[in-house]
């Protein structure tokens, strides 16, 4: 059965937006009609190639797209890769001939430290300096879509990959005001869910025998964090999981003394750490390990990081965590991890940069169908390029891309969606071998691994 | 018993930290009234410095080591050349300080994020391995952060109270003005305490990235938690921050665990303004250093 729920901002799920199969083949097959395929790259130089033909592509003037990331401060190492990826995503779209002969040209606005002083004057720049036709972003953080008015007073198109709930009511809301702003990947509320599915999942096929129903859920003190922790507890007790710890821990945190005292008191199943800071997680783990109990540990995004890794050696091996956003490990994900690191180096990270590579591709995608771009103050063209984002069903390097409607934020699977060719994989992997890429174990028909019990959990 | 061991070490762990960072602070806003806001960025360049030392010169420990130390007191040194000196005359010398070290924890910041990126990394100069003690495991880097810091303050102590350069910096805290017509040389003096606060900062630096990891941002929460540790001691007795470190430490340690991990900073902030409104100088304090 299809679940397609439309959460809201307190991580619970209001019911059933569109839960039929039929409301989903629907849009599937308007979204097909519309888009004609999913084979994004072959498409857009068909368009190209027929606008050339017909005449249609006189018009060669770039079309400046822009970017506003944090170049600087302490996210400025996905920032980087978010740029790199424009650069690299703008240059294989004008190699294909542009949008309808136009090539891409991108521009960028740091946003330093993040939250709304600087995100907002970083997007004003970009639209009133360059006239950007559309801002493609990886994430920001802390503005909480305070940027949006910004952005829908100009008319543009707006991907960004912020992972926020927020989204999901703020566009939903007041779908014509910001028609023309999409989250390229699913809020972060479907980790919390998702992961208790996960777990029930493990249980099912017997691939882990579960010691009591206690999870314990340790949250760091950020809105990301928080809303995770919230949903695993609204959903704890309907996947029959009873909450044995509930503890906030205020960031950085290095000493991770009390709080292991306190899981040691009762020892759960599952602990489950949704702050996502990789060096305090490893050192969770550090501490963790020479007295386990025996429980699972997952973590949020920090095991992702090589840092985590790095710093953790032998103690994270285990180490369960997920993603609703990165590159896949299949043939066209692994394709796009070797050309991205060839290009920038061994140390580059393509698992950050897919979400804005994909997301440049089916914005040009979209556009080329809509009959070109548009820039700040036109809204009708714009409009029809949000029209064809709305319809569109994309498969990229990081799995398919489609959107809610009208919240327009990506589809999880499996958590929103049972059909892996209508939403975006949210990945579960375990690090089993520290000096090695995790593996990744879920869901299928993605998995390229099988879940390993942790080296501390006695069979 | 377990718990209460758990709690004893995390607490001990907790204070060694906060005493290591606070050492240098410490000297230089006590014993000269310069609260060094760029502190922070004196840790973070010492950790990097032993890190490059071990990863791209192939330094081993001690010598990383030695060039951190290099690099901390170069660091504090140029903060007297480049900021502290012409400020020395102006009014206002310690709010304009603040303001001056700010920009320049700032600098620090930025310099070390375009040197090596802002991914955390992992510090190689470092004690592998730990004790079991009561089933709570202790890493040997714990118990070194918690010597040193111990040793430096008591050794920071002994030279302000027994040593001739002690003594000369203890009168220009006193009174600048009557230590400069008894002929200590006070521009030297400030030297010699911002060069020292660097070092102490860089070697506690390194320490501190073995647990808390590598990252441009890592010196904010030691300044921090340093900056409460000079407020509840008062300002100029080491062995009283020594104290109020570790006491801390414990307390916050308990707090989280009884209470829960969220309430273990606003205790401390809670104990500070506490402090404040019953021994305005600090629980070890004595007065106001006045400077002329």
């Amino acid at each position: 059965m299809m679940r397609t729920r439309m959460p809201t901002t307190d991580g619970r799920s209001t019911g059933v937006a569109d839960s039929s199969r039929r409301g989903f083949l629907k849009r599937a097959i308007g979204a097909t009609a519309g888009a004609g395929a999913v084979l994004g790259s072959g498409m857009l130089a068909a368009l190209n190639s027929q606008a050339k033909e017909a005449g249609k592509a006189t018009n060669t003037k770039p079309i400046p797209i822009g970017a506003g990331v944090p170049l600087t401060g302490w996210a400025a190492a996905d920032g980087i890769e978010f740029k790199r990826a424009l650069e690299m995503s703008c240059g294989e779209i004008n190699a294909l001939g542009g949008i309808l002969g136009r090539p891409l040209e991108p521009h960028f606005e740091d946003t330093k430290e993040q939250g709304a002083d600087n995100i907002i004057p970083a997007m004003q720049r970009l639209i009133d300096r360059y006239g950007v036709h559309a801002i493609v972003n990886g994430y920001n953080t802390g503005a909480v879509t305070a940027e949006y008015d910004t952005i829908a007073d100009a008319g543009i198109i707006y991907i960004h990959h912020n992972t926020d709930i927020v989204h999901h009511s703020t566009v939903g809301k007041n779908p014509k005001k910001y028609f023309g702003i999409f989250m390229g990947d699913p809020a972060e509320y479907w980790y919390g869910e998702g992961l208790l599915a996960f777990l029930n999942g493990l249980v099912k096929s017997g691939q882990w025998k579960r010691p009591n129903n206690k999870i314990a859920v340790v949250t760091g003190s950020q809105n990301y964090s928080v809303v995770i922790a919230n949903a695993i507890k609204a959903k704890a007790k309907s996947y029959e999981w009873d909450l044995s710890l509930f503890e906030t821990v205020v960031v950085p945190i290095s000493e991770w003394g009390p709080t292991l005292a306190k899981i040691r008191q009762a020892p759960p199943a599952v602990i489950a750490v949704t702050h996502w800071v990789p060096q305090d997680l490893a050192q969770f783990m550090l501490q963790f390990t020479p007295n386990p109990t025996n429980s699972l540990v997952y973590m949020q995004y920090g095991p992702s990081l090589a840092a985590f890794r790095e710093i953790g050696g032998k103690a994270t091996n285990g180490v369960l965590y997920s993603t609703v956003i990165a590159s896949l490990r299949d043939k066209i994900g692994e394709d796009f991890n070797q050309r991205y690191k060839k290009k920038f180096g061994p140390s580059a990270s393509p698992l950050v940069a897919a979400q804005v590579y994909d997301s440049a591709h089916y914005y040009a995608l979209a556009a080329a169908i809509a009959g070109g771009t548009g820039g700040p103050g036109e809204f009708d063209q714009n409009r029809k390029v949000a029209d064809r984002l709305r319809a569109m069903i994309y498969r990229g390097v990081m799995g398919t891309t489609h959107f809610f409607v009208p919240e327009q934020a990506a589809i999880p699977y499996p958590d929103a969606t049972n059909d892996p060719s209508l939403g975006m994989p949210h990945q579960y992997l375990q690090i089993q071998d520290y000096k090695k890429e995790p593996e990744l174990i879920a869901p299928p028909p993605y998995q390229t691994a099988s879940f390993k019990l942790p080296p501390w959990i006695k069979a | 018993m377990n718990t209460a061991v758990q709690i004893l070490v995390s607490g001990l762990t907790l204070g060694a930290m906060y005493a290591i960072s606070t050492i240098g602070l410490s000297l230089a806003w006590g014993a000269v009234g310069v609260l060094n806001m760029a502190q922070g960025g004196f840790l973070v360049i010492g950790g990097y410095a032993a890190y490059a030392g071990a990863t791209y010169l192939g330094l081993s420990a001690p010598l990383a080591l030695a060039l951190s130390a290099l690099a901390g007191a170069a660091v504090g040194a140029a903060t007297y050349f480049f900021v502290i000196r012409f400020m020395l005359d102006c009014d206002n010398f310690e709010t304009n300080v603040i303001i001056a070290t700010v920009g320049l924890a700032l600098i620090f910041e930025n310099v070390i994020l375009q040197a090596f990126g802002a991914y955390p990394l992992r510090q190689p100069v470092r004690i592998e391995g730990g004790v079991n003690i009561a089933a709570t495991y202790v890493p040997y880097e714990s118990i070194a952060i918690l010597a040193a810091s111990v040793t430096a303050m008591m050794a920071v102590a002994w030279v302000l109270a027994r040593t001739r350069m002690g003594r000369a910096i203890r009168a220009v805290s006193q009174n600048r003005a009557a230590a400069l017509l008894m002929g200590v040389p006070v521009n030297t003096v400030y030297l010699q305490v911002l060069t020292i606060s660097g070092v102490l900062a860089a070697l506690s630096g390194v320490m501190l990235s073995t647990i808390t990891t590598l990252a441009p941002t890592m010196g904010y929460d030691p300044m921090l938690k340093a900056f409460i540790v000079c407020v509840v001691a008062g300002l100029g007795n080491m062995y009283g921050a020594l104290y109020a470190a570790f006491a801390l430490g414990i307390l916050e340690a308990s707090v989280q665990f009884f209470l829960g991990v969220r309430f273990g900073f606003p205790a401390m902030l809670l104990l500070i303004i506490l402090t404040l409104v019953w021994r305005p100088y600090g629980v070890f304090g004595r007065g106001v250093t006045q400077r002329f």
